[in-house]
């Protein structure tokens, strides 16, 4: 057998058109979104509105790229947000004001996230605490460290370079755009087509069954956590380059809406299905729903209601495809 | 007496007691030593005043975490409910009467919908409970996006009663953690959140509704967040649709702490009445030996990872 015998969606051929609906259902429902933004707001669907949406939501997608891996393996990282305001700070730690310091605070920023990402691997392996508890007491920890280096006042010392990663161009593409597109495809490949991707989906599906051939169960579900802290490291030093200081709660909020785009892309809590690029497509409908309640004229804590139905709607929809 | 020595035994939760217990003991001692206004009935009223609010919402958090589940819309809850209390007695001071059986009325509603979402649905109890917490939240903000409202002396009064030189909520929230133990231990409707939580397919063919059971245990969860509401607000005298907001979260250390797991169908509600005592006698000892709140969320994560990693007992999976 394949490696696809893992993938999440169904084999092709002979596609009913539920089928087709559960697959595609997600691109339906943002093109459906695209059109009535469109009809409401006319420049909403020119190039270069769509290109600064998408650049907002850029830290989120590397975030959900990570969070993707974790729950893959039956996991989830509630100390993302955390983890990536605690990375902000710290790249401020360098009182750099030269560009030369960007490659040893993206040094530092990994290997800090890597870090944290095995320690919560560790917890939840090796001590079989509960992914929910061992991330959640990450997240506090993270925060006091934090709050406790800072005094929690804001701090601006940043390299100026920082901020071209965040809304610079290259050839007229924003550069976040083009790092989430190398992180996702990378991360993408590996998942999808690399031994250890299968690894993933095998533990994630049936953890024991896993062991007893031979996958090193342990070592998998920690890789996932370190590459989800990674990424939301990287995430972090982006969006702190957007943002210009670092307030202590940087990306809060970030751990909640990873897991709302991650879930309306189909990947299941339960482990083992899922997919990073349909998870993206989650982000961008979470970051269209979010521009299209404010075009309309509503509230923004309209947002906030909205994101609560469609979380439990989408995950209801996938849901009833089991049967 | 002996309802909690059986709740001993059965759960095999004696060791977490122990602990934990034995920690709190430890605190007061330190406590009373490093200052000597720490160990006074003024502190005493003060801790428990600050302990009610916790209490109640992590008493509910225990029949959600027993049954298996998590209710996340807590924190977003006690804040609609503090706005719902506020802003009505602010317009009818004088129909206190009914302001506080509509707010346990409203929320346990709301905890019983969480629970019916959850079984008709089949949705994850944390995406649910999630999804409802972001609806809620929205939903308050558009009606109050800042603290308001008032209400009457009396009321405001009630919280800081004493009878004797003993606070009313040291007596309520004491006589409602025993109420709900006994309720868990002596009861059929209370034996089987624990055997629905343990193994729901078993109890099911045992003919328990499990999901009877499961919006049962969100609804009560509901209902105890309006029993923090109330006071809340009783205290504050204000409506802040924000003030729950760290209560999610918090909510679920004195659980886990107590020796109730996430898993679901063991655990209990002594266990988390100890593990309130211990995370609030903590941060008021900190307090007063003045280390800053900062390092008060670091100890805080350093108690759950302690207290989950290292219980032995932990069921393996």
């Amino acid at each position: 057998m394949t490696a696809s015998t893992n993938a999440p969606v169904p084999r092709t051929r002979n596609l009913t058109t539920a089928a087709i609906f559960e697959r595609y259902g997600l691109v339906i429902f943002l093109c459906i979104l695209l059109v009535v933004a469109a009809l409401i707001s006319p420049p909403f669907l020119q190039p270069a509105n769509l290109v600064n949406v998408l650049t907002i939501a850029a830290p989120l997608g590397m975030v959900v790229v990570g969070q993707t891996f974790v729950i893959l393996v039956r996991g989830l990282d509630l100390s993302v947000a955390s983890l990536m305001a605690t990375v902000a700070v710290l790249a401020t730690a360098f009182k750099a004001t030269g560009n030369d310091a960007i490659p040893m605070i993206f040094v530092a920023a990994i290997v800090f996230s890597a870090i944290v990402g095995l320690i919560s691997g560790w917890l939840v392996t090796k001590r079989n605490v509960s992914p929910f508890l061992a991330t959640l007491a990450m997240m506090i920890i993270l925060q006091g460290v934090r709050f406790a280096y800072t005094g929690g006042a804001p701090i601006s010392t940043l390299p100026p370079g920082m901020s071209f990663l965040a809304s610079g161009r290259i050839l007229g593409i924003p550069v976040n755009l083009i790092t989430l597109a190398i992180l996702a495809t990378a991360l993408g490949i590996v998942l999808h087509r690399s031994r250890f991707g299968r690894q993933i989906f095998m533990v994630g599906s049936n953890p024991k069954a896993a062991l007893l051939n031979g996958v090193p169960r342990d070592r998998v579900v920690i890789l996932c956590y370190v590459i989800c802290s990674i990424c939301a490291g990287i995430g972090g030093l982006f969006l702190l380059g957007y943002v210009g200081t670092v307030s202590n709660w940087v990306g809060q909020g970030y751990e909640l809406d990873s897991i709302v785009a991650a879930v309306m892309g189909g990947v299941a809590l339960s482990g083992g299905r899922g997919n990073v690029f349909a998870a993206l497509l989650g982000v961008a409908v979470l970051v269209v729903i979010n521009n299209l309640v404010l075009l309309l004229g509503f509230p923004i804590e309209m947002q906030l209601i909205i994101k609560g139905i469609i979380i439990i709607g989408a995950a209801a929809f996938y849901r009833t495809r089991l049967f | 007496m002996t309802a909690l020595i059986m709740d001993l035994r059965r759960n095999r939760l004696l060791a977490s007691y122990v602990i934990v217990g034995t920690l709190f003991l430890i605190l007061v001692i330190a406590g009373g030593l490093l200052s000597d206004r720490f160990l006074t009935w003024r502190n005493f009223s003060n801790l428990f005043q600050q302990l009610i609010v916790l209490g109640m919402v992590s008493l509910g958090q225990t029949f959600v975490v027993l049954m298996g589940g998590i209710d996340l819309a807590v924190g977003a809850l006690v804040g609609a409910l503090t706005v719902f209390l506020a802003s009505f007695l602010e317009w009818r001071p004088d129909m206190l009467w009914l302001a506080i059986p509509l707010s346990a009325i409203i929320a346990t509603a709301i905890g019983a919908l969480n629970g019916l979402m959850i079984v008709v649905l089949r949705v994850h109890a944390l995406i649910v409970t999630l999804g409802m917490g972001s609806i809620i939240f929205g939903a308050t903000l558009m009606y109050r996006r800042e603290p308001g409202g008032s209400v009457p002396n009396a009321f405001a009064d009630f919280a800081y009663a004493n009878v004797g030189n003993i606070p009313i909520s040291a007596i309520v929230l004491v006589a409602i953690f025993a109420l709900a133990g006994l309720w868990l231990q002596r009861t059929r409707s209370g034996r089987d959140i624990y055997f629905a939580g343990g193994d729901p397919e078993a109890a099911r063919l045992n003919g328990v509704h499990v999901n009877k059971v499961i919006i049962l245990a969100y609804a009560i969860s509901g209902l105890c967040a309006a029993g923090a509401a109330i006071f809340l607000t009783a205290r504050t005298g204000v409506g802040d649709p924000r003030i729950g907001a760290a209560l999610t979260l918090q909510s679920i250390t004195p659980v886990v702490v107590g020796g109730t797991i996430l898993a679901g169908g063991r655990g209990g509600v002594l266990g988390t009445f100890l593990g309130v005592l211990l995370v609030t006698t903590l941060n008021n000892l900190l307090n007063f030996v003045n280390v800053s709140s900062y390092y008060q969320w670091v100890i805080q994560g350093l108690i759950i990872i302690i207290a989950v990693a290292f219980n032995t007992s932990g069921k393996r999976r």
